[in-house]
């Protein structure tokens, strides 16, 4: 037996078991490469028998965007917790621990007054959302979600902290091969990362000469104020339907939007 | 305490260890120490390959003695301990008299230091081979098969730990580099929409006076975005003319 090569990294699993083995089988092509990103969220959510899967990145207390989703709800779902800032995928990330509501209308969730109804409202009757971790390095949070309400199994949630395991390792090794700073093209490619959102809270922060934080939360609670999806309001600030001045927001011509 | 006691004790210690606050050299020292004091070994030492794939070195000796015992066998490139590493299989009290054509140089000495037999466990998982573990009997001295079998456990329970925190260190260091190239992303859409509003550009007429100035000025696009929003560059400098009016 050979010393191995000079190394590089790798986070893949130091043990790997048979459940391990399996889902990573599912994680590969027919030709043995990696699935590709965009694929991964729909592995997700058919190895775990969830309707849907969404893999949110974050940042601090910010969630980013996502890498990737299998369908349009997931999409959605992403988008609400992007714009208000609360939902599972934030909690589990925060907390480092899967968040799991078989049922979204139950009184007794109690949390996340805003997200809860959205997401009903857009299909999700159940979401189960677990960390995109690796050892200590936490990336964001998987979320599956199901069209009517129910739990997970025994074996899909096992599963599903296998495969969270398995996408946040993928993601690592995407992005090493990636030059330094820039994000790989594989993870921006399928992902919505929310730009149309940070264009806005740019012109904002000019036309109200405040931070573009400041400017984020103006937009928030216009949106919010409005019943409007926020990417809605930023494209509207980006394609100069919408302006904020200091004394209220205005349309192209001046006047108050309809 | 009994020798069993001992090894399960060594064991749940080892385990402790596979926590955050993780320091290579405290295991592995504690490792070779345990090794002298729950099998009939004189002294023990414990060469790693760290990172994976790196040179060699002498991690922890359970004496001076050893230490420079371990320190010549590296540098006289044969030993038990590189035998043990190269191959990855385990030695079994082999008599250092008889194997002086094994290690022609490394033997005398070893045997000079009053060391009769050597055996070695390998450190190493599913192919990976990252060091070995030596133990050096005096004369009289062997190792029961028991013994053989509970330095093996020791040694895989130390190798799964090193493997399992070098892939925590690494993936840190991964998810630095996906958090900055994320935010960076961030700043530079933020700058866009701030110059497009300040000098009444598009978007993408916005990037493009972003990226040509980080160009002509050999600077980051992402740290010249960061400086905009700051309010460290002025929009007339970024656009070339003066910022039209209110």
């Amino acid at each position: 037996m050979v010393p191995p090569a000079p190394r590089c990294p790798s986070v893949g699993p130091v043990m790997a078991d048979e459940r391990t083995e399996r889902v990573v089988a599912l994680l590969r092509t027919p030709d043995g490469q990696d699935v590709d990103v965009a694929r991964l969220a729909e592995v997700c959510a058919e190895v775990t028998g969830a309707s849907g899967a969404g893999l949110m990145v974050m940042s601090g207390d910010m969630s980013l965007g996502a890498i990737a989703t299998s369908d349009h709800v997931s999409a959605v779902i992403e988008d609400l917790q992007f714009a208000l800032g609360e939902g599972p995928c934030i909690d589990s990330y925060h907390e480092g621990r899967p968040i799991l509501v078989p049922d979204l209308s139950d009184p007794a969730v109690g949390r996340w007054i805003s997200f809860a109804p959205a997401a009903i409202e857009a299909g999700a009757a159940a979401i189960f959302a677990f960390p995109l971790q690796v050892g200590n390095a936490r990336l964001g949070a998987l979320n599956l979600y199901a069209d009517r309400p129910r739990s997970l199994t025994v074996e899909q949630h096992a599963d599903a902290i296998v495969v969270a395991g398995l996408a946040a390792q993928m993601l690592l090794m995407v992005q090493a091969k990636a030059p330094p700073g820039v994000l790989a093209h594989e993870l921006s490619d399928g992902a919505n990362l929310q730009y149309v959102v940070h264009q806005a809270s740019g012109m904002v922060a000019a036309q109200l000469e405040v931070s573009v934080t400041q400017a984020l939360i103006r937009l928030r609670g216009h949106a919010f104020g409005e019943g409007r999806p926020l990417k809605d309001v930023a494209r509207d600030v980006v394609e100069r339907r919408l302006r904020f001045t200091r004394s209220g927001e205005t349309d192209a011509a001046g006047g108050a939007p309809p | 305490m009994s020798p069993q006691e001992l090894l399960t004790r060594t064991f749940v210690d080892l385990a402790d260890n596979l926590v955050d606050d993780f320091d290579v050299v405290d295991l592995l020292t504690l490792l070779t120490d345990r090794c002298v004091e729950a099998f009939d070994v004189t002294d023990a030492g414990l060469v790693l390959a760290a990172p994976v794939g790196a040179e060699l070195q002498v991690m922890a000796s359970s004496s001076r003695t050893m230490r420079d015992l371990e320190i010549y066998e590296l540098q006289s490139h044969e030993g038990p301990c590189l035998d043990c590493y190269r191959t990855g299989e385990p030695l079994e009290n082999v008599v250092l008299a008889n194997a002086l054509d094994r290690w022609p140089r490394f033997g005398p000495v070893a045997i000079a230091a009053g060391f009769e037999s050597v055996s070695a466990q390998p450190m190493r998982l599913r192919g990976t081979s990252i060091g070995a573990l030596n133990l050096f009997c005096a004369p009289g001295a062997s190792l029961s098969q028991d013994d053989l079998a509970g330095a093996r456990g020791f040694a895989d329970v130390a190798t799964i730990a090193i493997l399992q925190h070098q892939a925590s260190v690494d993936a840190q260091v991964l998810n630095n580099q996906l958090q900055q190239a994320l935010t960076s992303r961030v700043v530079i859409e933020q700058a866009k929409g701030m110059l497009a509003e300040r000098a009444d550009l598009s978007i993408d007429e916005a990037f493009g006076v972003l990226r040509r100035y980080a160009r002509a000025h050999n600077i980051k696009l992402h740290e010249l975005a960061r400086s905009f929003l700051d309010g460290k560059v002025a929009t007339s400098t970024l656009s070339g003319r003066p910022t039209p009016g209110p």
